[in-house]
């Protein structure tokens, strides 16, 4: 039991640490020093010692979102195989209850983003309910395609100790497919390059970070703590399947897995340098990009598995 | 059975005391709310007794014979005492609620006839589940098609309302008449009205009354394309009339095509093929079309299509994993629909209760006039959060548990190979391209609505009065927590429905769904206790912190002003863009020109593709068949008369 709690801990405190790669990749490409690689401490230190400021026009839902969208992003965490350890609690049909709750905080951070009667944070917030809406299909059908190679419902039936090696061994190439599209999946559901842009100065051309425009002190410091544990979450699931292997020793599998975990992050950071972000009405495309890809490896799959 | 009939009795009696007392307005709403209310409670104790009776429960059967005639028979099992609980539930509520809500004193007659027919709706709704042979079934079907119509029409001044009865009307006989042909095939082949000899009919003859009685049942239901009707009806109707409609009124559809099913005994996948298709098109299209509304509660009557879709692709993927022989999948398809007709039939009641609020105080149904309710209407506002993120299927609300056990049942039965796996992936990405665009559609509603700053000045200085309005609410959403939190006493309710079908699946793997329930539960509870842990940190962080108050950041612009913000047809643009071919949006938007502008309008519009095939697709034709059929009626009498002997000698020599 301690080991979970103790890789559940462990995760929280690093991840902070990993977004801070992406900018320090990002600052390479752009030939600059970037931020030291501890800023995000350092900005959630600030923040939560900050008081706030609220608007007139909101109500308790703004204080709420934040704390669900924080709230739906650990408890997904307590799910998850962290470096392919047993996570804190499994069961069947887990699966569906993370990505449910993560709907959860994702329904609160946009209502947050509507209480402030801000247009650009409508906008933002319009965003946002409609990319998710073509990776929850994505998502659900990957799960579809782990539940016939596995037959289990469970995030720790595929991500714990050796099991993403047994779901190579059952579908083999047509998973690299899956890889690439759970990395799209990963890009749009935490708002990176080329779906939106963190770093952008313009209000309009923002997702994520215009609906927390009205956010402040520690209110902001628990939504940005939420999207470095999200972004923790999906890095993990795409992780585990590009390193499957387990050598059976807690702090090699940790340590190789930091590795894994800095590949996806980098490959995060270079993707943001190296192309631009798509004109909002070409996102959908790319989200679908995903789901044609998925929808394609199970196609072969089901062959293979004939 | 005594307690059934008392009950029914308290809530008729309470219809014609309102006839009586109308000269009496507030005496007569309060006698009339009471005798309703208090009949649903007895109807409620008494499903929810009969739910609570262990083992193995047989039905309870009454019969009476009418002269000879006809036999009324009813019989209550654990499918009927399942749709009862909804019913009664709802009912109830809904009474109390329209103590508040029928506040035009100056019409005390409408009022009046408004408690008599709801009275009428309520009582034949119940008769409806319990009956146990068509012609009780009819009876008792058209009753409630009748009141219902009534109860739409209630406030005939407008045009609208008068197309919209007249739509309905329409629609629910049409309905009823394949109802009808259904039950005539039947009838052909069985020789009985009783509906327990059913299932002695050949297997080709089933699939034809099936079908025949899925377009009966489906229109009455508001299954995609025969929902044409509803849109219009919901906003026609007053909201506490709304509620008791599209939370259990249109489930009676979905019991008859579960009773239908039960009784015809027919292990086609081809039956749960329909069932399935038919869910898909009404889950989807239905959200779409939700989302390009403008009008609060016809947004909420489209919504109600989509969960009606919901609850028959559980239904569906229920009868394909019967007839495939998988127990598991079967059962979780089946509970998962039921309770999701249990959970729709509470939050979609509690949706048309807000939505009644906001329309009393604005007086505006039209959710871009609105906004920053949640400020002076906390009740309200709270409790339509909850139903918004319930009716999304979030977890740890009621709407999850449902969805939950469709989810899993889907994923049973995803075993490669066969026509199974592929309804089951059908059903899993559609479930799951519904929950995102329910999500996108009721955050929308929300934040439009009950968000932000008052968008025109009939939403300005509003406040929530009426107990018997709120508190009706409060239980609601208590309700929604109650489910979504501890399901497993309603996952058993559903499965003793269930267990009604005669699939011989009652008894067995009940410590799956047991398990299942415990683990949402389990699930609930860790989501809770991380909250509170937030809760309690977010707290130390805030002592002794200076939090002062501000507007809103305008990004950098000085006079921003409510009309700014984000409207919901702007909100659900961009996804409605992606669904066009199935949702035409039009726009009007005359171009600025010159450099002193007029005033601009924009005004956009979603077609729905059934209403708009509907004119050329089957009116048309049918009007120009009868065209052409005009020259038999002539209107003289002799000719008449010469048709009905004819008729009557043809049938001598052919029957």
């Amino acid at each position: 039991m301690i080991k979970p709690i103790l890789f559940w801990l462990l995760a929280m405190l690093t991840a902070p640490f990993f977004s801070a790669v992406i900018l320090k990749v990002k600052a390479f490409f752009g030939g600059k020093k970037g931020p030291p690689i501890l800023i995000n401490y350092y900005t959630l230190f600030k923040l939560f010692q900050k008081g706030s400021v609220y608007s007139h026009s909101t109500t308790f839902i703004f204080k709420m979102g934040p704390m669900i969208s924080l709230g739906a992003a650990v408890t997904a965490l307590l799910f998850l195989p962290i470096a392919g350890q047993p996570p804190m609690f499994s069961w069947h049909g887990d699966v569906i209850l993370v990505l449910y709750l993560l709907g959860l905080g994702r329904f609160f951070t946009i209502a947050a983003a509507m209480d402030t009667a801000s247009p650009f944070e409508g906008m933002g917030a319009a965003r946002e309910a409609y990319f998710p809406i073509i990776c929850e299909a994505t998502l659900f059908l990957t799960l579809i395609l782990f539940f016939m190679l596995s037959g289990e419902l469970r995030l720790s039936a595929y991500f714990f100790g050796n099991e993403p090696l047994q779901l190579w061994r059952a579908a083999g190439a047509p998973l690299l497919f899956v890889v690439i599209a759970l990395f799209i999946v990963l890009l749009t559901e935490n708002t990176r390059v080329p779906v939106d842009d963190p770093a952008t100065h313009l209000e309009l051309t923002m997702i994520h970070e215009v609906m927390v425009l009205d956010h402040s002190g520690p209110d902001l410091g628990m939504i940005e703590l939420g999207s470095y544990l999200k972004l923790f979450f999906y890095s993990t699931i795409v992780a585990r399947l590009i390193w499957p292997y387990d050598m059976g020793n807690a702090f090699v599998d940790g340590a190789l897995f930091a590795v894994a975990m800095l590949a996806v992050y980098g490959v995060v950071g270079v993707t943001e340098s190296v192309m631009a972000r798509y004109r909002m009405d070409k996102v959908p495309k790319f989200v679908l990009t995903s789901f044609a890809l998925v929808f394609f490896a199970t196609i072969i799959t089901l062959e293979f598995m004939k | 059975m005594e307690l059934f009939f008392l009950s029914l009795l308290l809530i008729f009696s309470g219809g014609a005391l309102a006839l009586i007392l109308q000269r009496f307005f507030t005496p007569m709403k309060a006698a009339a709310a009471l005798f309703i209310a208090a009949g649903c409670l007895l109807g409620l104790i008494h499903a929810g007794l009969w739910m609570a009776r262990s083992g193995e429960a047989a039905a309870t059967v009454y019969s009476i014979e009418y002269l000879n005639a006809f036999t009324l028979a009813f019989r209550i099992d654990g499918l009927s005492a399942f749709f009862l609980i909804a019913i009664h539930f709802v009912s109830m509520l809904a009474a109390v609620y329209s103590f508040h809500y029928m506040d035009h004193a100056e019409k005390p007659l409408a009022t009046a006839v408004n408690y008599f027919f709801f009275s009428l709706l309520v009582g034949s709704m119940a008769l409806v589940v319990a009956a146990d042979n068509m012609i009780t079934f009819m009876l008792a079907w058209e009753i409630m098609s009748l009141s219902s119509f009534f109860l739409v029409i209630h406030n005939p001044d407008a045009a609208e309302n008068r197309r919209a009865a007249y739509l309905y009307f329409v629609f629910s006989h049409v309905g009823a008449l394949f109802i009808l042909a259904a039950f005539g095939v039947m009838y052909g082949h069985a020789g009985s009205f009783a509906f327990a000899d059913m299932s002695a009919i050949p297997d080709s003859v089933k699939i034809l009354a099936f079908i025949f009685a899925f377009i009966g049942f489906g229109s009455k239901a508001g299954v995609f394309p025969f929902h044409v009707w509803l849109p219009h009806a919901h906003p026609a109707a007053p909201s506490h009339i709304s509620a008791v409609m599209s939370g259990v009124m249109i489930k009676t559809g979905i019991y008859g095509i579960l009773r239908i099913y039960a009784l015809l005994d027919c292990q086609r996948p081809l039956l749960g093929e329909i069932v399935l298709i038919a869910g898909i098109l009404s889950g989807v299209l239905g959200v779409v079309y939700a989302l390009g509304q403008h009008d609060i509660k016809r947004m909420l009557a489209y919504c109600s299509v989509e969960n009606i879709g919901i609850i028959l692709m559980g239904i569906g993927i229920g009868m394909i994993g019967a007839a495939a022989g998988k127990p598991m999948m079967a059962m979780l398809g089946f509970a998962g629909g039921l309770l999701h007709v249990l959970n729709h039939s509470i939050f979609k009641s509690l949706l048309f209760m807000g939505a009644g609020m906001v329309l009393r105080k604005t007086g505006r149904r039209t959710m871009d006039a609105l906004g920053g309710l949640m400020k002076n209407m906390k009740v309200t506002g709270t409790t339509f959060l909850v139903g918004s993120v319930a009716i999304s299927g979030l977890p740890p609300l009621n709407g999850f548990v449902s969805e939950f056990l469709i989810y899993i049942s889907g994923f049973s039965g995803a075993a490669p190979g066969g026509r199974a796996f592929v309804s089951c992936l059908a059903v899993i990405v559609s479930l799951a391209v519904i929950g995102g665009l329910a999500l996108a559609l009721f955050t929308k509603v929300m934040g439009v609505v009950f968000q932000g700053e008052p968008r025109t000045e009939a939403a300005q200085g509003v406040n929530e009065t009426g107990a018997a309005m709120r508190f009706p609410m409060m239980i609601l959403a208590g309700a929604c927590l109650a489910i979504g939190l501890f399901p497993v006493g309603f996952v058993m309710m559903a499965m003793k429905g269930v267990s009604a079908l005669g699939l011989g699946y009652d008894g067995s793997g009940m410590d799956v769904f047991i398990q299942l329930s415990a683990n949402i539960t389990r699930g609930g509870a860790v989501f809770f206790i991380v909250f509170f842990t937030i809760l309690a940190m977010r707290t130390v962080l805030y002592r002794d912190k200076t939090v002062s108050m501000g507007g809103t950041w305008g990004c950098g612009f000085t006079r921003p002003t409510p009309r700014m913000q984000y409207t919901a047809s702007s909100y659900a643009g961009s996804i409605l863009e992606f669904f066009r071919p199935v949702a035409p949006l039009h726009e009007t938007h005359p171009p600025i020109r010159g450099r002193f502008p007029d005033r601009t309008h924009y005004h956009s519009h979603v077609d729905d593709i059934a209403e708009k095939g509907m004119t050329p697709g089957v009116v048309r034709p049918v009007l120009f068949l009868f065209d052409k059929l005009r020259w038999i009626q002539h209107g003289d009498i002799h000719l008449y008369i010469g048709y009905i002997l004819l008729a009557i000698v043809a049938l001598l020599f052919f029957v």
